[in-house]
């Protein structure tokens, strides 16, 4: 498998506070990679600085090509599908209205339509609300919005920052069932920063783990859930 | 009772001017969450060059939407040369750059074309026609059916195209935005044209019965802000509701008050709007997550 994304020592921090410190790693094409790790060890930097959304020096890499200087537009729509923390749900515009955003740059009418059956089916309480404003979702709901939002870019790389934050444990499960449906029917790779490194290292094959900006720990999933040490002194369980 | 709806429709023509401008402002306030001072005399400065353009002896029909292009080209001009390098200023120096170019434009209009009130050419008779006993100008009508013309054509550009929607997303949400592939900056731009050219038409419409001269939109800006503060800052809808309050209010109270008292009639509005109800009609609470 080649590598669809590709972290080369990548500095990154905001003004004078740095917070990664060479951070190297790799996304295969269709793989599910998580990012483990603390609060504050720099998951959520890392995905910023993936779409440019934060000033970095080293490289990245998409699909071969450097993303170096480039703005978080033109990212994006090379195949990068970022559900940001705290979802990014637009809360003035109605449900419909955000899905459209997803697919507004895409041409491909006949599709986006097929998508958009797709989407309602993995999600059908998103079909039953679709005229209602997205501030009277709830949080698993506008969770369910930022991923069908962000599959209706039809992205190569879905980058998820904490989909499991303030969820009912029920919802996570099956929200991740979906994600890992997703990954597998359309071959979607998934980049996953997340608190609850059980259920993340559960569906991934390979995993990161941060601590204080550099990655401490990394290998295959199953080397990861299975090593003692490395779960109680970075996963916490 | 005649009298009083002959002054509710000519009030409905002045609040439809109001209305225009107060989108405008509002326009750009839910872009960058500022007021343009400068919003009058952009559209001063157009309504002059619809002025200029007439004089070569075109005719206003084709002059009005020249002159919206030009606004709308001169509104994405003054963001990206002005406003854009200043971006990430805080709000105050905002406000301080947008009544510095106020005064720009103001004085740079005087310069060219003098401080001499110019009589406008109104595009409609002043003939009116007698509609079940109310006497109704054929200018009022107009200004009613123009403006309304123009509120529509944004409502939909808004509402019901993609453009619009990215317009309203990147407004709200610019990080979101981005991360959707939507250009921020350029929705910025397209914001500040868009309310330009509104603007232009409150200018347009005004200059007929005001005549024309640099100073002219400066009580108008006032009305137009009572508009917006009245609809609550944020809302489209609510600077269109706002401004045809305003219009009426301010119309009336010149006729049964006291001719004199009509600008003061649009500071109360703000005061009473600021002090009752500060979100306006159509505003929502201003929620803070502490």
């Amino acid at each position: 498998m080649t590598a669809l994304l590709e972290l080369e020592n990548v500095h990154a921090g905001y003004g004078p506070t740095s917070v990664l410190h060479g951070v190297s790693l790799e996304v295969p094409e269709g793989g599910v990679v998580s990012l483990l790790g603390a609060n504050g060890a720099g998951k959520t930097t890392t995905l910023r600085a993936i779409t440019g959304g934060v000033r970095w020096t080293g490289d990245i890499r998409f699909a071969g090509r450097s993303l170096r200087r480039k703005a978080t537009e033109d990212i994006v729509i090379q195949g990068i599908a970022h559900v940001p923390e705290g979802r990014g749900i637009c809360t003035e515009l109605t449900v419909d209205e955000n899905l459209r955003l997803g697919s507004h740059l895409r041409h491909d009418g006949a599709e986006v339509r097929k998508d958009y059956d797709r989407v309602f089916e993995y999600f059908p309480v998103l079909k039953e609300r679709r005229k209602l404003s997205s501030s009277t979702l709830s949080g698993g709901e506008q969770q369910m919005l930022a991923l069908a939002r962000a599959l209706l870019m039809r992205p190569r790389l879905m980058l998820l920052d904490e989909p499991s934050l303030g969820l009912a444990p029920l919802v996570v499960r099956s929200i991740f069932e979906i994600i890992r449906n997703i990954n597998e029917t359309s071959n979607v790779a998934v980049l996953l920063v997340e608190q609850n490194a059980r259920i993340a290292l559960e569906m991934s094959s390979a995993a990161y783990v941060l601590e204080v900006g550099r990655v401490a720990v990394e290998g295959a999933a199953s080397e990861l859930r299975d090593n003692e040490s490395v779960r109680r002194s970075y996963l916490g369980y | 009772m005649q009298e009083f709806f002959q002054l509710l429709v000519s009030g409905i023509a002045t609040g439809g001017i109001f209305a225009s401008l107060a989108l405008a402002l509002v326009l750009i306030y839910n872009a960058m969450g500022l007021v343009n001072f400068a919003q009058g005399e952009m559209a001063m400065f157009a309504t002059f060059l619809a002025y200029s353009l007439i004089g070569r002896g075109m005719s206003f029909w084709i002059a009005f939407p020249v002159t919206l292009v030009l606004a709308f080209a001169g509104g994405i001009a003054v963001q990206r040369v002005v406003i854009k390098p200043v971006e990430r200023a805080p709000v105050l120096s905002l406000v301080i750059i947008t009544l510095g170019l106020a005064t720009l434009v103001n004085g740079l209009a005087g310069f060219v074309w003098g401080y001499v009130p110019r009589s406008f050419p109104s595009p409609f008779s002043s003939d009116s026609i007698d509609l079940a006993g109310v006497f109704v100008s054929y200018r009022d009508m107009g200004v009613i059916a123009v403006t309304g013309l123009v509120l529509l054509c944004l409502y939909l550009l808004l509402q019901h195209t993609t453009v619009g929607l990215t317009l309203r997303a990147a407004a709200h949400h610019p990080e979101a935005s981005r991360l959707l592939g939507v250009h921020v900056s350029w929705m910025l731009a397209l914001g500040w044209g868009l309310a330009s050219a509104v603007g232009a038409v409150s200018g347009i419409m005004v200059a007929p019965i005001l005549l024309l001269e640099p100073n002219m939109m400066q009580t108008i800006i006032i009305y137009a802000f009572a508009a917006a503060v009245l609809g609550g800052i944020e809302s489209p809808l609510g600077a269109v509701v706002g401004g045809l309050i305003v219009g009426v209010t301010v119309n009336l109270a010149g006729a049964y008050v006291a001719g004199d008292l009509q600008l003061a009639v649009g500071l109360a509005i703000i005061i009473a709007v600021l002090v009752l109800k500060p979100n306006g009609l159509f505003g929502r609470a201003a929620v803070r997550r502490v």
